[in-house]
């Protein structure tokens, strides 16, 4: 059986087949490289937003700078005992637990604590007292131990504000002794001799071990976490909506009124 | 995959996303403790370090923007919506892959959240790029005919 010769119309509409074939498989193509080619660009703009975020993360985006002034007219003339500041006979008990190298920790400290100390610490209606938790890595134990130390000459309050204002990025070894120089120079009337003699003794130590029970004990696992107590009756936990002033000071009123 | 299912699973992934930085969000806001299933203080760590904001801005609340305009990048047709959709998505990743080194070489903390918001980030950033490179719709469409179909349709 002989295989018939195709005919002229089926040899032209063979070859314009194939040809609409080439040219569909070059536009194929053509597009997928024009998509490439966006895709490129995408990958382009997320690699110049990405290393701007890192940029910004980084640089920690705030400004930790304040001065010596404002720590020594916040904290002069309020009574300090250890890591308790204000009057002992203050109805109100306000407990922070704080590590150092928290940056929450430091965003209560320089933006809440001192209208808090004015309104309610300078005023005689509410103590506070910081335990120093030292969680978060080395750092934290060695400016923790340098805060106990200054707590031994009833300095911690300025010493951990001044701390958190010059606050550096956790846990990348920037705790130094240069570093806690640098802070303690900023704490009026500290004796720095004194201070790191007392930092490595067995006191600190302990000190930073009983803030450490005292969290197991209340279940803290976060930094800050607050718990107030009034006329010394056993302590609640106190939840601030926010880290500003006006996170705390209706709960605190309310504490206040059963004072009362 | 066709368009219409990357879509879907680009939307489910989106919504698995939001969950997790909506949790995170509100652990940030309420003041509470992170649920950590390992346990070990690792995601508290995480989120009470200087990588957990960014500008001011804490990171969850970014997820949770990012990945709320993924899923709404999935809901639209068109080629801003796949250009958007994987912009976002190859900013998440990336910037999650900073956070993962973060958490190893700076903060010596893994939070599992930021791991699985991690992994949806890339899930989400393999999706979107294939959606990008998936031919126009006309084009897909079009079938092998005359010379003037072809012309009309991919021209």
């Amino acid at each position: 059986m002989t295989q018939r010769a195709p005919t002229r119309k089926e040899r032209r509409d063979q070859a314009r087949a194939e040809r609409v074939a080439r040219e569909q498989e070059a536009a194929r193509r053509a597009q997928f490289r024009r998509r490439l080619g966006i895709l490129g660009g995408v990958v382009g703009l997320a690699i110049v937003a990405v290393v701007v975020a890192i940029a910004l993360s980084s640089s920690g985006g705030s400004d930790k700078s304040s001065t010596t002034g404002q720590t020594t007219s916040l904290f002069a003339g309020i009574p300090e005992k250890g890591i308790t500041l204000g009057k002992p006979n203050a109805p109100v008990t306000l407990e922070e637990y704080g590590d150092l190298q928290c940056p929450f920790c430091r965003e209560y400290t320089l933006n809440a604590l001192p209208t808090l100390v004015r309104d309610y610490v300078r005023t005689g209606k509410v103590k506070m007292v910081f335990h120093n938790l030292s969680f978060i890595g080395p750092d934290s134990v060695t400016a923790g131990r340098v805060a106990q130390a200054a707590g031994m000459q009833n300095k911690l309050w300025p010493f951990i504000d001044r701390f958190y204002a010059n606050q550096g990025q956790e846990n990348t070894g920037y705790v130094t002794r240069d570093f806690l120089d640098k802070v303690a120079s900023q704490v009026p009337g500290l004796d720095k001799q004194k201070l790191f003699s007392d930092a490595d003794s067995a006191a600190s130590q302990t000190g930073l071990a009983a803030a450490n029970a005292s969290a197991n004990t209340r279940g803290v696992k976060s930094t800050p976490r607050f718990f107030v107590s009034v006329n010394g009756k056993p302590a609640q936990e106190l939840q601030p909506s926010s880290l500003t002033p006006g996170g705390f000071e209706s709960q605190l009123n309310a504490f206040l009124a059963k004072a009362t | 995959m066709t368009e219409r299912r990357l879509r879907i699973a680009i939307a489910v992934a989106s919504l698995l996303g939001l969950g997790i930085a909506a949790y995170l969000t509100y652990v940030h806001y309420a003041h509470t403790t992170v649920l950590c299933v390992a346990g070990g203080g690792g995601c508290e760590k995480v989120q009470n370090s200087d990588q957990s904001k960014l500008a001011g801005i804490p990171v969850a609340v970014l997820g949770l923007v990012g990945y709320a305009g993924i899923f709404g990048s999935a809901l639209v047709r068109g080629e801003a919506a796949r250009i958007g959709g994987a912009l976002l998505a190859l900013i998440g990743i990336g910037f999650s892959l900073y956070l993962t080194y973060a958490e190893i070489f700076l903060i010596h903390a893994i939070c599992q959240w930021c791991v699985a918001s991690c992994v949806v980030m890339a899930i989400l950033a393999a999706l979107t790029c294939a959606r990008l490179l998936l031919p126009d719709e006309g084009a897909a469409r079009a079938p092998s005919g005359s010379r003037g179909e072809l012309g009309a349709r991919v021209g």
